[in-house]
C-alpha cells in the first residue's frame, strides 16, 4: 500500500480506535493516541520519500499526494509537536470524561495537518484543511458552555477563511484549468499580474488560521479555552499551517513574478508587512494586561505570528528564512510553555496569576522549561528564539526598506520582555503562599516532554545549523538560489554577522567563573530564608497575609499607552456584528404576518410596474 | 594555544578596566554631586570601599535558586557586552569580538542581565521589589524606543550593523556620527537620561519610596557583584555611545603602548563628558512618574529619531 | 598563607579598614532624634565624607541607629530589623533615651535600656545630641571597627538566650519567627 495512504489510514483508524477504548478502558484512550502518532512518525521520518508522488483520481479530478523539502518543514514541525503533546495530554486528560470525543478529534486534527502537508492538489487540501478545522473547533468546545462563545467565533472565521479559500481555488480551475498547486504556480496565478482576487482570497483563507490582524479576534479565546495539551498543537502547529499557505503564495509572488518591484508587489509587501507589525503590537499590548496565564500566552501566540508574517512579507532570503526558523522555534517554545501552563492548571487547579505565586521550588523542572521557554520568546541570547529574532531584524534593516517597521517590531518585542517577566513572575516566582503548600511537581510524563522542548531551545541556539539546513532547501524550492547557511554563524547581506558558537562559549565559561566565584564564597555564611522573611519595616507578615503585588502589574504602562487600548478589532467586529443584526431586523420588519400588509406590497409592486411599463417592457 | 591565552588575558584585562573606569565614575559622580550640594562628599574611591566591604560581609541571605543567580546573570551579561564591543579601535591589546556579534546582539545580550535581575528581585517575594521590576520594565520600553531609532538610523546611513565598522567609518572620514547625523545622536541621548537611571528616571531604585526597589532584599556579595555589574554596564553604555557617535577613540593604525594610552585618555575624556549628561540632568531635576517617563520619551526623544531615520534615508 | 598570623592581621587589617569606611546606616527613626539625621546627612556637616550613608533595607545595612526613646510597641520591629541585617552589625544609641530612658526614664510604655534588648556599640549621648556628636559617636565606632572590637552580632548570636528572655518580658504576645542561621 501507498505509505501517504497508509499514513491517512493509521490517523483515521487510531481516531476511531481511540474512541472505541475510550468505551472500554479510558485510561488507554490517551496511550492508543501517542501509539497513533509514535507509529506515523516512525512510518513518516523512515519511509517517506521527499519529492515522490502519487496520483489518483477521485471523481474524476486529478489528485495528488507527495512530499517536497518546503512541507517537509512543517511535517518535522507538526509531527515533532503532536507526539510530544500527546504524550503530554496522557496524564494532563487523566481526570477528565469524554476523553473519547477529544482524542478522537485530536488525532483527526493532527491528520489533517499531515494532510495538508502531503496534499498537492488544492481539493485534497481544502479537504484536509476543514477536517482540520472542524476537528479543533471540536475541541474548542469540549469544555461546553463555558466555551460555546468562542468556539462559534472561531467557527465564524474559519467559515469566512474557508469561503474565501473555495472561491479561489474554483477560479484557479477557471482560469488556469489545473487544481494541481505547483502547476498554479508555474502558470503564474499567484503573479498579481491579472486575477489578483485570487492570491488575495487565498491569503484571507491562511491569514485566519494564522490569526492576522483584522481576522485574529478568535484566536485568544479558542486559544485560552480548549485544553492545554491540544493548545500546544492549536498555536504551536496548526497556526503554522496559515504560514505554510502563506509561504506558498507570497514566495511565488517574490521569486517567480517576473517584475519583482511591481507596484501590486511592493503594495501587498506593505500591507501584509504592516498588518503583521500592527497585529504584533496589538497583541502584545493586550498580553501584558491579562491576568490568566493560559490568555496571556494566547495573546503572546498571535503577536508571534504577527513577527512571522513581517518576516514572510519581506520575501528576502534572511526575510523568509528567518521566518520560517521563528515559525518552528514559536512551535517549540509556545508548545513548552501552554504545556507549562497545563502542568500548572493540574497541578494547582487554576491559572490565574493573581490567584498562585510561588511555585518555583514545588515545581522546579516546570520552572526550567518556562524559563528557558520565555528567554527564547523574549529573544534574549542564547537562546534559538534570539537567533530568529536577529535574523528578523537584518532582515527588515539590510533588506527592506520598511525601516519604521522595525521600529514597531521593536517596540513589540520590548514590551514583551514585560509579559515574559509577567508570566514568569505570576506564577513561579513571588510569595510562597499557604494555599500552594500541597502543590507538587508534575508527572513524569509531562515533565518529559516539556524538558525536551526546553533542550531543544538551547541546542538550537549553539547550533541554528541544525534547522537552517531543512529550512534552505525548502526555500530552494520555494524558488529562492543559493540560500546559505551556516551551522552557528548567521550573516547578513551586508557581511555582519552573529556567532552563536562564540557568543555561547562566552557566555559559557563567564557563567561557570562566576556561579562558582559566588557561590563558593563565603559559601557557610550564605544561609536560605523563605520568601516570608522580608523587610517590610520590621514589620512581621502574618501567615495569610498575601504580600505578592499582582493585580495591575503594569498599570503605570497602561496609563502610559492609554490612546493605544483605547481601539480593539474585537470592539469593532462587535460594532459590525450589531449593525448587521440592525439591518436585518429592518428586513425581518418587511413579514409582519399580516395578510393586509401583503396585499399593499403587492399592490405597491403593480403601481411601480405600471409606472416604469414603459421602460421596462421596451417592446 | 598562545593565541588563546593572549585573549584570555586580554579579556580579563577589559573586564578589570571596564570594572574600574565604571567604579571610579560612579565615585567621581558620587563626589561631584556632593560639591554641586555644598556638600564635601567622599573621596572617589569609596565606591571601592562599600564594594569592598560588602564582599567581605560576615553572612549573606539568599531567597532561592533565582535569588543566588541574579548577579550571576548581570555579570554575564555585562562581561559578555564588554567583550564584544570595541575598547579602542583596532587594538590587539583588548580581543574585541565585536566582529561576532553585532548591533542587534548587543541590543538583546544588554536585557539578558535585566531579566536575570528581575528574575531574582521577583523570588525574594518583596512586593517593592516586584513593583521595580515593574517600573523597570515599563521604562525599558519608554527609552529603547529613541534609542533603536538612532541605531537604525546609523545602521542605514553606513550600510552596517557593526560597532567596529561604525567606528571604522568615522575614523577614516573623521567626521563623528554625532555631526553627520544630529537628530538620532540627539534622540540617543535623550534615551541615555533613562539608561543611566538618575533623576528624574530613578523611578526603578527610588529612594525612600521603594526601598531601593528590585534590589531591597539583596545584601553583601550578592549586592556586590550587582554593583560590579552595574559600573561595568555603565562603562560598557558610555563606550558604546563613545563608537558609535562620538568619533570613537584609539588608532588603529598604531598600536604601539603609548598610542594605547593616548587612545585611553582619549576615551576616557570623551565617556566621562558623555557620563555628565544624565549626570547634570538629574542634578536639576526631581522624580517622574512611571508614565509621565515613559511617555517622555515618546515624546520629542521619538520625534527626533524619526526625523534621523529620515535624515538617513536621505543622506 | 592565610593560616599565616602575620598575613591573616594584614587581611584583617584591610578587611576592617573597607568596613569602618562604608557605613550603610539603617537610621531607625523612632523618637524626636530622627530629626537630627538629616542635619547630620546633609550641606553643614556631611556625614558621607566618612562613607557614612543611608540604606534602604536591613538587608544592606551595617549600622543600625536607634534614634531616641523606644516605645515597647516599637522594641519588636527593631528586633525585626536588626535581626535581619547581615554580620557584622553595629548598632548605635542616639540619645540619652536609649541608655537610661531619659526623661521617659518612669514612663510605662517606653524601655529604659536598648542594652538590654540588643547589644550596642556606641552610644551618644544628649538630649539632643547635635550633628556633630553625631559624627563623633561615628568616628568612635570607626575606631572600634578598625580594632576588631566592634562584632556584636555574633555576641547577640551566643548570649541569645538571655537577650530573649528580656526581650520577651516587653512583649507580651510573641510572634517573632526563629532567627536561623
Amino acid at each position: 500500500m501507498n505509505i501517504f495512504f497508509l499514513i491517512i489510514l493509521i490517523f483515521f483508524s487510531g481516531a476511531i480506535l481511540s474512541f472505541i477504548i475510550n468505551r472500554i478502558a479510558p485510561k488507554f484512550s490517551g496511550i492508543t493516541t501517542f501509539v497513533t502518532i509514535a507509529v506515523v512518525s516512525f512510518l513518516f521520518f523512515t519511509q517517506v520519500e521527499i519529492n515522490s508522488i502519487t496520483q489518483f483520481s477521485l471523481g474524476g479530478i486529478q489528485m495528488q499526494f507527495g512530499v517536497n523539502n518546503y512541507t517537509y518543514i512543517f511535517a518535522i514541525l507538526v509531527l515533532g509537536l503532536s507526539l510530544l503533546a500527546s504524550l503530554f495530554s496522557i496524564k494532563y486528560m487523566q481526570d477528565n470524561d469524554r476523553l473519547g470525543y477529544f482524542y478522537s478529534n485530536f488525532i483527526l486534527s493532527i491528520a489533517g495537518m499531515v494532510g495538508i502537508i502531503f496534499s498537492r492538489d488544492f481539493i485534497s487540501f481544502f479537504i484536509f484543511w476543514e477536517i482540520m478545522t472542524w476537528s479543533s473547533y471540536l475541541i474548542v468546545i469540549y469544555d461546553g458552555a463555558r466555551s460555546s462563545r468562542s468556539g462559534l467565533k472561531y467557527m465564524i472565521f474559519s467559515a469566512i477563511g474557508a469561503y474565501a479559500m473555495l472561491t479561489a481555488i474554483v477560479s484557479i480551475k477557471g482560469s488556469y484549468g489545473t487544481f494541481i498547486i505547483s502547476e498554479a504556480i508555474e502558470n503564474g496565478a499567484f503573479n498579481f499580474t491579472d486575477h489578483i482576487y485570487i492570491p488575495i482570497m487565498l491569503l484571507v483563507g491562511f491569514a485566519v488560521k494564522a490569526a492576522l490582524m483584522p481576522l485574529h479576534v478568535w484566536a485568544p479565546n479558542a486559544y485560552s479555552k480548549s485544553p492545554m495539551s491540544f493548545t500546544a498543537i492549536f498555536s504551536g502547529a496548526m497556526s503554522k499551517m496559515g504560514i505554510l499557505g502563506m509561504g506558498l503564495v507570497l514566495a511565488s509572488v517574490y521569486s517567480h513574478s517576473t517584475d519583482e518591484n511591481a507596484f501590486n508587489v511592493l503594495i501587498l509587501r506593505q500591507i501584509l508587512g504592516w498588518l503583521g507589525g500592527i497585529t504584533a503590537v496589538m497583541a502584545t499590548i493586550y498580553a501584558l494586561i491579562q491576568t490568566d496565564a493560559k490568555k496571556l500566552l494566547a495573546y503572546s501566540s498571535v503577536a508571534q505570528l504577527g513577527y512571522i508574517i513581517v518576516g514572510l512579507s519581506t520575501g528576502t532570503k534572511l526575510g523568509v528564512m528567518a521566518a520560517l526558523f521563528l515559525a518552528i522555534i514559536h512551535a517549540v517554545f509556545k508548545g513548552a510553555l501552554f504545556m507549562v501552563a497545563g502542568a500548572v492548571e493540574r497541578q494547582v487547579g487554576t491559572t490565574d496569576m493573581t490567584k498562585i505565586s510561588g511555585l518555583i521550588r514545588k515545581m522546579p523542572f516546570t520552572f526550567f522549561t518556562a524559563l528557558v521557554s520565555i528567554i527564547a520568546l523574549a529573544g534574549i541570547p542564547p537562546l534559538g528564539g534570539f537567533v530568529g529574532k536577529w535574523m528578523l531584524y537584518e532582515a527588515l534593516i539590510t533588506e527592506s526598506n520598511n525601516y519604521f517597521l522595525v521600529i514597531v517590531i521593536f517596540f513589540s518585542s520590548t514590551a514583551a520582555f514585560m509579559y515574559s517577566y509577567r508570566f514568569l513572575f505570576g506564577l513561579f516566582l513571588g510569595q510562597e503562599e499557604k494555599e500552594i503548600e500541597h502543590v507538587k511537581e508534575a508527572p513524569v510524563t509531562m515533565i518529559i516532554p516539556m524538558v525536551i522542548l526546553a533542550l531543544i531551545l538551547i541546542v538550537t541556539g549553539v547550533y541554528p545549523g541544525i534547522l537552517f539546513e531543512p529550512i534552505a532547501q525548502g526555500m530552494q524550492y520555494l524558488g529562492y538560489s543559493d540560500v546559505n547557511w551556516d551551522m552557528s554563524v548567521l550573516v547578513n547581506v551586508w557581511g555582519e554577522e552573529s556567532n552563536m558558537a562564540y557568543i555561547n562559549l562566552t557566555i559559557g565559561v563567564v557563567f561557570v567563573v562566576i556561579f562558582i566565584f559566588l557561590t563558593l564564597k563565603n559559601l557557610k555564611g550564605t544561609r536560605y530564608v523563605g520568601t516570608k522573611d522580608i523587610s517590610t519595616s520590621g514589620e512581621i507578615p502574618t501567615e495569610n497575609e498575601n504580600l505578592t503585588f499582582q493585580l495591575d502589574f503594569f498599570k503605570p504602562f497602561q496609563r502610559a499607552a492609554a490612546p493605544l487600548y483605547k481601539r480593539s478589532m474585537d470592539k469593532i467586529w462587535n460594532d459590525l456584528g450589531n449593525a448587521l443584526e440592525a439591518i436585518f431586523d429592518f428586513t425581518r420588519r418587511i413579514y409582519t404576518g399580516n395578510g393586509q400588509t401583503y396585499a399593499l406590497f403587492v399592490i405597491i409592486f403593480l403601481v411601480i410596474l405600471l409606472i416604469f411599463k414603459n421602460t421596462l417592457f421596451t417592446n | 594555544m598562545e593565541d588563546l591565552g593572549l585573549k584570555i588575558f586580554g579579556a580579563i584585562l577589559t573586564t578589570i578596566l571596564g570594572f574600574t573606569v565604571g567604579m571610579t565614575y560612579g565615585g567621581i559622580v558620587r563626589k561631584l554631586t556632593a560639591r554641586v550640594q555644598n556638600r564635601y562628599g567622599p573621596p572617589f574611591y569609596q565606591n571601592f570601599l562599600d564594594l569592598l566591604k560588602l564582599q567581605v560581609k560576615k553572612t549573606n541571605i539568599a531567597h532561592g535558586f533565582m535569588g543566588h543567580m541574579a548577579p550571576v546573570w548581570i555579570i554575564i551579561a555585562a562581561v559578555t557586552v564588554l567583550l564584544f564591543i570595541p575598547i579602542l579601535n583596532g587594538n590587539l591589546w583588548f580581543p574585541n569580538m565585536s566582529f561576532h556579534g553585532d548591533l542587534i546582539f548587543l541590543l538583546y545580550m544588554m536585557v539578558f542581565g535585566s531579566l536575570g535581575m528581575a528574575l531574582g528581585a521577583g523570588q525574594s517575594g518583596n512586593p517593592n521589589s516586584a513593583i521595580g521590576v515593574s517600573r523597570g520594565l515599563s521604562q525599558m520600553v519608554g527609552f529603547e524606543i529613541p534609542f533603536v531609532l538612532s541605531l537604525v538610523a546609523l545602521m542605514i546611513q553606513y550600510e552596517t550593523t557593526s560597532v567596529q565598522e561604525l567606528t571604522q567609518i568615522q575614523h577614516e572620514t573623521g567626521v563623528w556620527n554625532a555631526i553627520s547625523n544630529p537628530f538620532a545622536f540627539l534622540a540617543a541621548l535623550f534615551a541615555s537620561l533613562g539608561m543611566f537611571r538618575y533623576s528624574p528616571f530613578d523611578i526603578v531604585g527610588a529612594p525612600a519610596e521603594l526601598a531601593s526597589g528590585p534590589v531591597s532584599e539583596f545584601g553583601g556579595k550578592y549586592l556586590g557583584t550587582m554593583m560590579s555589574g552595574g559600573a561595568i554596564f555603565a562603562f560598557i553604555k558610555l563606550t558604546l555611545y563613545v563608537h558609535l557617535f562620538l568619533g570613537g577613540a584609539g588608532n588603529p593604525d598604531n598600536t604601539g603602548i603609548i598610542a594605547t594610552l593616548l587612545g585611553l585618555g582619549v576615551l576616557l575624556i570623551k565617556t566621562f563628558t558623555l557620563y555628565m549628561v544624565p549626570v547634570f540632568y538629574g542634578w536639576i531635576n526631581p522624580r517622574y512618574r512611571t508614565e509621565q517617563a515613559i511617555q517622555y520619551f515618546w515624546r520629542w526623544p521619538t520625534a527626533l529619531g524619526i526625523i534621523g531615520v529620515i535624515w538617513a534615508v536621505y543622506s | 598563607m592565610i593560616n599565616d598570623k602575620d598575613s591573616q592581621k594584614i587581611v584583617d587589617y584591610i578587611q576592617n579598614f573597607a568596613r569602618k569606611q562604608s557605613l550603610f546606616v539603617m537610621a531607625y527613626g523612632t523618637g524626636c532624634g530622627a530629626i537630627e539625621i538629616p542635619a547630620t546627612m546633609t550641606s553643614r556637616y556631611d556625614a558621607e565624607r566618612f562613607g557614612i550613608r543611608g540604606a534602604a533595607t536591613p538587608r544592606q545595612a551595617d549600622v543600625l541607629l536607634i534614634t531616641g526613646y523606644l516605645a515597647t510597641k516599637t522594641l519588636k520591629r527593631v528586633i525585626r530589623v536588626y535581626e535581619q541585617m547581615q554580620e557584622p552589625k553595629y548598632v548605635i544609641g542616639f540619645g540619652s533615651c536609649t541608655i537610661n530612658g531619659g526623661m521617659y526614664f518612669d514612663s510605662y510604655n517606653t524601655i529604659n535600656a536598648l542594652e538590654q534588648y540588643i547589644p550596642v556599640d556606641v552610644y551618644i549621648n544628649g538630649c539632643m545630641p547635635r550633628p556633630e556628636s553625631v559624627i563623633s559617636g561615628f568616628v568612635k565606632l570607626q575606631e572600634l571597627i578598625q580594632q576588631g572590637k566592634a562584632d556584636n552580632g555574633k555576641k547577640y548570636r551566643e548570649n541569645l538566650e538571655w537577650y530573649r528572655t528580656n526581650q520577651k518580658k516587653i512583649i507580651k504576645n510573641w510572634k517573632m519567627p526563629d532567627y536561623n542561621w
